[in-house]
């Protein structure tokens, strides 16, 4: 690997999103802050059934996936339409670039952006609860492994995509979906009949249940089966995103 | 000389349309080569697998020695290439654009040949103006800024100078003859012809997907047959009509001048005839076939003669 080379698209892709800060880093937060307001108020007096904490401090960890989630696959998908569109995909076929060098450097672009967006998140949330983080360590690595992940299927969406429209198909249809009903706002232990058995068939329910352990010390199931489901799928995504641009997916005619 | 491109048994199909067929072409380092051929020639196919962003479905390619497949990283830091099509990164200002394309072909600091370029291509006092604001040349210069902001030892200009004003287009071409007399190659495609005429050592012409002829300039024009004479007389000139019985040429309306296409042994045979005739003469000229010309007589032919 050229370290030169390398960081130069990772510089690439954080100043992309930088220069247009207001629209990639303070929007989303907007959005995550109407949730804390409206779930901290609406719900004040609440507990979450089997987990004896407040509601808000049960969300916090959920919400804060949420936006790195959404912002690492944004980063990567918008960015790699936005560079079909433009036609400069060609200055990185014609660069020296090794796919895997494409892959994680595009995927560091977007894991960047996700993490300043969750923890500008987390910081927002401090005002609404305690703040406290039962395993910071263990936050720290989950939230790395979620952010590759979301930022390597961005990448697939991206490279996918032919136009903007077909981006859009992939966070509503998939990704929106995936995160409401992964046991965000509640906890998937409480649901009733097979809907709780369904909710395993999600990936994105371990990486909320993993990252919710890590901050209040309890979930839905053992953190470590789901660190195993959320490695092995960011391992498959990079096999996967290294192979596509390695074959030009979409890109090469 | 040695060989800086080496192309065989190049095939690529689109579906049913053979938009390469068995493409075979060596370019020698430090040439100024030409790729000419009408639209949908396969020019920019060619160039596109070169540079990695077409699939080839069959044959090799090596660029100073190494495969483009398998060793494609050298092979693309040997390549500037700049593509027909313009196209920007809208985020980033001219210079910062050339930084990042610095860093990509590994080099870390790179002022000095940024600022070099962007003086050769008249963009020194747009630097720092993101790319919406340039003009479409501007755009076309900032492109082949990027191509050459790693000193590649091939360059490759697909149209480089469409848009281009001429002013700048000269100031363009100063820049890459000395880029080719520093020992780069340069490979030039242009709908210009008489840009390659002027500019390139040797030339291939390509039509439906096939290299039809490839040779050196002098020889390319001097396969053509072709002599123009062209001759002014002192007053009204008569007799010619006569005389030049199944020659065939132009005669002004002032019948003071005449313009004779022909063969070059007929040259002689035509000039006596007029010669006879006792006209005043103030001046001839003949000229010789063109680049053009050759280019339209190979592209008609379809590819009939092909090597």
């Amino acid at each position: 690997m050229n370290n030169i080379t390398f960081f130069s698209l990772v510089k690439r892709e954080v100043a992309r999103f930088s220069k247009v800060a207001i629209q990639t880093i303070f929007a989303p937060l907007i959005s995550t802050g109407l949730y804390l307001i409206i779930f901290s108020y609406s719900f004040q007096n609440r507990e979450v059934a089997g987990y004896g904490i407040p509601y808000i401090d049960f969300i916090v960890p959920g919400l804060i996936m949420m936006s790195l989630i959404q912002n690492s696959f944004a980063n990567t998908s918008s960015s790699l339409i936005g560079a079909k569109y433009n036609g400069i995909i060609i200055d990185f076929l014609l660069a020296p670039f090794s796919y895997i060098e494409l892959t994680l450097g595009f995927m560091i672009g977007g894991m960047v952006r996700g993490m300043v967006v969750g923890s500008v998140t987390y910081l927002v949330a401090t005002f609404f609860y305690g703040g406290a983080v039962a395993h910071p360590l263990l936050a720290l690595f989950f939230a790395f492994l979620v952010s590759s992940i979301f930022s390597l299927f961005g990448i697939v969406a991206g490279l996918w995509a032919e136009k903007f429209d077909h981006v859009s198909i992939f966070s509503n249809f998939f990704i929106t979906p995936l995160t409401f009903l992964s046991g965000v706002f509640y906890s998937v232990k409480g649901l009733p009949g097979i809907w709780s058995e369904v909710s395993l068939f999600n990936p994105v329910f371990y990486m909320v249940d993993a990252v919710r352990f890590a901050f209040v010390g309890q979930s839905d199931i053992t953190p470590v089966f789901s660190a195993l489901i959320i490695g092995s799928l960011a391992l498959l995504l990079l096999v996967v995103v290294t192979y596509l641009f390695k074959i030009g997916y979409k890109v090469k005619s | 000389m040695s060989t800086a491109i080496e192309i065989r048994d190049i095939n690529k199909s689109y579906g049913n349309l053979q938009a390469l067929d068995d493409i075979n072409l060596d370019i020698e380092k430090g040439e100024f080569f030409g790729l000419l051929g009408p639209n949908g020639a396969g020019k920019s196919t060619l160039i596109g697998i070169l540079g990695g962003l077409v699939h080839k479905d069959s044959g090799k390619i090596t660029v100073l020695g190494n495969d483009i497949i398998s060793d494609y990283r050298k092979t693309k830091k040997s390549l500037g290439i700049v593509p027909q099509e313009i196209t920007f990164d809208p985020y980033f200002t001219v210079r910062e654009t050339l930084e990042m394309h610095s860093g990509y072909f590994g080099i870390k600091d790179n002022s000095e040949k940024i600022d070099e370029l962007l003086a050769a291509l008249s963009l020194t006092d747009k630097a720092d103006i993101g790319p919406r604001q340039l003009s479409g040349g501007m755009k076309r210069r900032l492109l082949i800024a990027k191509a050459l902001v790693h000193d590649p030892e091939i360059i490759v200009l697909d149209e480089p100078t469409a848009g281009v004003d001429v002013e700048l287009r000269n100031s363009l071409w100063d820049y890459v003859i000395n880029l080719n007399k520093q020992g780069k190659t340069i490979i030039l495609t242009t709908h210009y012809l008489e840009e390659a005429e002027a500019l390139c050592d040797r030339i291939a012409i390509m039509n439906k997907g096939r290299i039809v002829k490839v040779d050196s300039k002098e020889s390319l024009i001097n396969s053509i047959d072709k002599k123009i004479i062209k001759i002014k007389f002192a007053d009204a000139a008569h007799g010619l009509e006569e005389e030049l019985v199944e020659i065939d040429f132009k005669l002004n309306d002032d019948r003071r001048q005449i313009e004779i296409e022909t063969a070059k042994k007929d040259i002689d045979k035509i000039l006596k005839k007029i010669n006879a005739l006792n006209l005043d003469i103030v001046d001839i000229d003949i000229e010789s076939a063109k680049l053009e010309d050759v280019f339209i007589k190979l592209t008609n032919l379809g590819g009939d003669e092909h090597e």
